[in-house]
């Protein structure tokens, strides 16, 4: 029952922060210089064609019938046409949708794989060796542009050994895991990089604290300690670090996707920006917005889940 | 290792060319593309991702032959034309049928054209603009026209006539003919193309199945096409198409850059095609007599113009630009490859001290001009920085002003640039598209550079009623000189079209006005 | 410049090695301390180090591999790529600052502000945190960019209209401890003006955390505008970015390789040493009696 008016309090504050969203949204694209109309047509196109255009998008209207407009079609699930795919903006969305979601699920699973285990031997090795080449391989990755690691893994794993496709997505689910293989390690780096430290310290402060060290002293072996205090801990902090970073995933994804020729949503999104196809823009940002609050809002449960005194505060 | 490797491809391309006079059947090519088709219909293909796809899976009336000038029957097995030219009748071929095995009937080709003359539907209605009334006969249709229109022929033979079918039109779900269109653009729709549409996944994907009933024969004696299937992959990054093609993951990439042809013609494994086009690359000047704020124009002048086009050193840009694959344009108005195009000998050649003497003569020394270029094209900055350097040696400072696409055409509309880059390929088998886009002055400004020459304007508008060949030929050797000397524009190259194919691919096509042909097309085992 | 003001002045005390000092003495805080003054010294003066212009073309030496005439090679109209690492430089230092500083002196103002007057100015603030962390930082960006069109200077306003609020966030955080410290209500009590309790009194403990968010917020701004770059919606070619000079050799990987990697090793070295002197800083700012 707690826990269920907790997710209805949770989804009632969500309202006002969408409804800013949505002016933001708006707000910046109708600020987009040019003439839509420009961007829908052809060059060849006359002017007459382009004054059709003009009205067949609502662009003569007041701006605050424009917004009006805007929520309510957007609430009927009408976003409007996009002007490079001529198809409704919501279909195209959807059909990328999956896409998007996989890579970027994918792209969590590999960065706990890869984080995990690395931040336990670094955390037993604290300050020697092996942890500090953990930690320096781990500061360097943070400091190379997600383009250019993909770049490298393209060209080095997929183009010369062959061990990947060039880019793609592939039919069936063996083929997707095998295609974004590379463009999920690309989009993990930052996110294994931030859950390793978070792991790590956690690993260290149990293993200083009284109560484990009386738990040794006990004779508890240092992995069932570890297994019975760390997991649990470490398991709500790396919950809340990786739905706070959502927004770092997606745009991650953003130019991941570009690179490895991912037709997901951030592609899309950069085609969209480069074409002007402001509906598409509009109904792209949107999908962002609500995918991160989505997930905001699941990492709250599974918090409160985890750690059943969040739901009094 | 290495020297076994290669010696075993040259072993496969030499078997590749010895089986050249036979061809064989069957199998699915790849293809990489640039950009996704978004719709393929005659009518309201407006994009060239779309135009370029149109006869892949709708025949038209007649043919171009891949030299892209002389017309051959296609659906249409052929065609009069009444002595006062008014008058064209033509004859379809026997047995001809849509993809479903229907036949395809004298009622479908008037459906077709009538929708093509159509002012309402889609931008190329103007094309037809002529046609007063299409009936249809026994074994084909009649065109009544409102005066003689020496394009019609090639009109014909264009993507926007090409047919469809009106049973298919009749029963397809929505109100309006585009929406119709759109929801033809789906797997099962009958066709009458060499391929049919098998699936496809916007912009990501696309699939062409072979049309069992297409009319057109083979080498074989069979009929065309010899591929199963063609599958598109879209990938908008030229290195990722090109990885693609080397690690055998496709059969061919379309729009190589121009800097990889070298390295891919170098590839045994690879076979990088040059085809011939009608592309040129060209930078409207703005020769208003004021620039839009109301400051006086460097630029009016002609000489100014020329002086501009004196101090270019096109053979510089082929290689910079196209490593080159160019080559600097002869005619003003199109490219070499278009009918009627006037080969004047180089446009301009480079030649410093005239360009010197002219800008001094038209008070450009000292001017400073804004050169527009498309933000992100790297070969829009090496053209804006050569020719910094270029006009440097007569005076003139260059600024650049980078630029996304629409914003480029909204400035081209409204006057609102000096110099920008531009390029043009002809979707149509005439020069009358591309003469009236680039001089004629009502179509669109002589491509918004606001020159207005009275003797070019008659002249282009005669030349579309001239059914004397001859006549016509002598009319847009005129418009070309005078186009020429005006220089409402940087005269810069023309590029070819490159396609890069594994080695075992044979007989594709990309026409010089871009469509990409895979009706004979076919793979070596 | 802060920073590197402090440090210089607690170098002087070295009888007894201070645990600051000590910290200034590791070796990760004397790498980065090295790689972010070279850094800064090629950005200032490219001229002195660059061997070549490096917009000059040169058509005898097209993509030559690296040699003692050029130590990374050429590109593919003959540039040397090195003089165009180095040019990149002044690009990249200034994206570090540009796209960061004025996010930061917008966010600290507004957010020590709102912190101290809380209220309906508080409430409001909270929403506009709420809806920008609701975008993915990048598509926010973007998305801006996209409307004021293509460029540095854009790319400049774009980071900054996103980015001031997570300072702004942060400030506040921060002012919100210390408001219920003795001294800020010491300072009410005797009447100083709120200005002077929170540029005197507040801000200075908050500075600690904004400067190590400052440094890692300069790293990050380089990966963001060679992105960018990258991308064709930051410096536009010709003129020489690292994310530029990265898509300029993309299509040369096999052929020409260090066309893109001598500018991708630029960066990773810069981001680095950023991170590494945040980090350094971070222990040597930290409160007395924290370890």
């Amino acid at each position: 029952m707690s826990s269920l008016s907790y997710l209805v309090s949770r989804l009632l504050q969500i309202i006002p922060t969408f409804l800013l969203v949505m002016v933001v949204i708006f707000l910046l694209v109708r600020m987009l210089p040019g003439d839509p109309a420009i961007a829908m047509a052809d060059a060849k196109a006359t002017e007459a064609q382009l004054e059709l255009i003009r009205q067949k998008l609502g662009l003569n209207e007041p701006l605050v019938m424009q917004f009006f407009y805007f929520v309510k079609n957007t609430l009927s699930g009408d976003m409007g046409t996009s002007i490079l795919l001529k198809a409704p903006v919501l279909d195209v969305i959807i059909e990328r949708i999956p896409v998007t979601a996989f890579l970027t699920l994918y792209a969590v699973c590999l960065s706990i794989l890869i984080a995990g285990p690395l931040a336990f031997v670094a955390a037993l090795n604290k300050n020697r060796g092996l942890d500090i080449a953990i930690r320096s391989g781990f500061q360097v990755g943070l400091s190379t542009p997600v383009f250019y690691i993909g770049l490298l893994l393209l060209t080095f794993l997929a183009a010369s050994l062959r061990l990947f496709p060039v880019g793609g997505y592939g039919t069936t689910f063996l083929q997707h895991l095998h295609h974004l293989m590379l463009p999920a390690l690309t989009v993990a780096l930052y996110t294994s990089a931030i859950i390793m430290r978070n792991l790590r310290s956690a690993v260290i402060e149990v293993l200083d604290a009284d109560y484990v060290q009386f738990a040794r002293s006990k004779g508890l072996s240092r992995s069932v300690i570890l297994g019975r205090h760390v997991l649990r801990n470490a398991l709500i902090s790396t919950v809340t670090l990786l739905g706070l970073s959502i927004g770092n995933l997606m745009s991650g994804t953003l130019v991941t996707e570009t690179v490895f020729a991912v037709p997901g949503l951030g592609r899309l999104m950069l085609e969209a920006i480069f074409a002007r196809d402001y509906p598409l823009i509009q109904g792209l940002t949107l999908t962002f917005a609500v995918m991160v609050s989505l997930v905001f809002l699941f990492t709250d449960m599974v918090q409160a889940w985890l750690d059943p005194r969040l739901r009094l505060s | 290792m290495k020297t076994l490797l290669i010696a075993a491809l040259a072993g496969v391309s030499m078997l590749a060319i010895n089986s050249a006079q036979a061809v064989e059947r069957g199998g699915t090519l790849t293809f990489a593309r640039y950009d996704d088709s978004n719709l393929v219909d005659p009518v309201y293909a407006d994009r060239n991702p779309d135009i370029w796809m149109v006869t892949n899976l709708y025949d038209t009336l007649l043919r171009t032959k891949a030299d892209g000038k002389t017309i051959v029957p296609g659906l249409a097995s052929g065609y009069e034309v009444s002595a006062d030219g008014k008058t064209i009748s033509i004859t379809l071929r026997d047995g001809i049928k849509f993809s479903d095995g229907s036949a395809i009937t004298p009622a479908d080709v008037k459906f077709s054209l009538e929708r093509a003359t159509n002012p309402d539907f889609g931008p190329w209605s103007g094309l037809l603009g002529s046609v007063e009334s299409i009936t249809a006969t026994d074994n084909g249709v009649t065109l009544a026209m409102k005066n003689p229109d020496p394009t019609i022929i090639s009109i014909l033979a264009t993507f926007n006539t090409a047919i469809v079918s009106k049973a298919a039109f009749d029963a397809a779900p929505g109100a309006t003919d585009q929406e119709k269109a759109t929801a033809l653009f789906a797997p099962g729709t009958p066709v009458s193309g060499p391929f049919t549409l098998k699936d496809r996944s916007r912009g990501s994907t696309m699939t062409f199945s072979a049309n069992p009933h297409y009319w057109r024969q083979g080498e074989d004696g069979k009929p065309l096409p010899y591929l199963d299937e063609v599958s598109f992959v879209v990938i908008p990054d030229d290195a990722t198409r090109i990885l693609k093609l080397q690690a055998g993951e496709v059969n061919g990439a379309e729009f190589v850059p121009f800097s990889r042809v070298a390295e891919l013609k170098a590839d045994p494994a690879i076979n990088m095609e040059l085809y011939p086009s009608t592309r040129i690359i060209y930078s409207p000047i703005n020769s208003r007599e004021t620039r839009a704020d109301g400051s006086p124009n460097p630029m009016a002048t002609k000489e100014a113009r020329q002086a501009l086009n004196y101090a270019i050193n096109k053979d510089a840009l082929v290689q910079l630009i196209t490593h080159g694959t160019g080559k600097s344009m002869t005619s003003p108005l199109m490219a070499s490859t278009t009918q009627l195009a006037h080969d004047g000998g180089p446009l301009y050649p480079y030649d410093v001290a005239k360009a010197k003497e002219l800008a001094a003569a038209s008070g450009l020394e000292g001017a400073e001009i804004t050169l527009t270029t498309l933000a992100g094209s790297s070969d829009d900055a090496t053209l804006f920085a050569a020719i910094q350097q270029m006009w440097g040696a007569i005076g003139v400072n260059v600024k650049v002003e980078q630029v996304d696409n629409p914003t480029r055409g909204a400035k081209n509309r409204s006057g609102e640039f000096d110099i920008h880059t531009y390029g043009w390929v002809n979707d149509v088998n005439d020069p009358a598209q591309v003469a009236g886009w680039l001089g004629y002055y009502p179509t669109r400004k002589a491509v918004g550079t606001g020159w207005n020459n009275a003797e070019f304007n008659s002249l282009f508008e005669a030349s579309n009623t001239e059914i004397d060949p001859e006549k016509r030929s002598e009319q847009y050797k005129r418009m070309q000189e005078i186009y020429a000397d005006a220089a409402p524009l940087l005269f810069l190259y023309e590029t070819p079209f490159a396609v890069a194919l594994s080695a075992n691919v044979n007989g594709y096509l990309q026409t010089p006005l871009g469509n990409n042909e895979f009706s004979s097309a076919w793979i070596a085992k | 410049m802060t920073q590197l003001d402090t440090l210089q002045a607690s170098t002087p005390q070295k009888k007894k090695l201070h645990p600051r000092v000590k910290a200034l003495l590791r070796p990760g805080f004397l790498l980065g301390f090295f790689i972010l003054s070279s850094s800064i010294l090629l950005a200032v003066f490219p001229w002195a180090f660059a061997p070549y212009d490096p917009n000059a073309f040169d058509f005898n030496a097209i993509q030559k591999s690296p040699s003692w005439a050029h130590p990374f090679g050429t590109d593919n109209l003959g540039r040397d790529t090195l003089s165009r690492v180095i040019w990149a430089y002044q690009v990249d230092m200034q994206i570090a600052f540009f796209a960061t500083f004025f996010a930061m002196v917008i966010g600290v103002v507004v957010g020590s502000l709102v912190a101290y007057h809380g209220g309906i100015a508080d409430v409001l603030f909270g929403r506009l945190v709420d809806v920008t962390i609701t975008f993915p930082f990048l598509v926010l960006v973007i998305a801006v960019v996209a409307v004021l069109g293509p460029g540095l200077t854009n790319m400049y306003v774009a980071v900054t209209l996103v980015q001031w609020v997570y300072y702004a966030r942060l400030t506040r955080a921060e002012i919100m401890t210390q408001m219920t410290s003795d001294y800020a209500s010491a300072g009410r009590v005797m009447g100083y003006s709120s200005t002077r309790i929170i540029f005197r009194h507040l801000l200075p403990n908050a500075t600690t955390p904004l400067i190590t968010y400052w440094m890692t917020d300069m790293a990050l701004a380089i990966l963001l505008g060679s992105s960018l770059g990258y991308l064709g919606l930051g410096a536009q070619p010709p003129q020489a970015e690292w994310g530029v000079l990265i898509a300029e050799g993309r299509n040369f990987i096999t052929t020409a390789w260090w066309m893109s990697l001598m500018p991708g090793i630029a960066i990773v070295v810069t981001g680095l040493g950023f991170s590494l002197v945040g980090d350094s800083l971070a222990d040597v700012l930290r409160p007395r009696g924290a370890s």
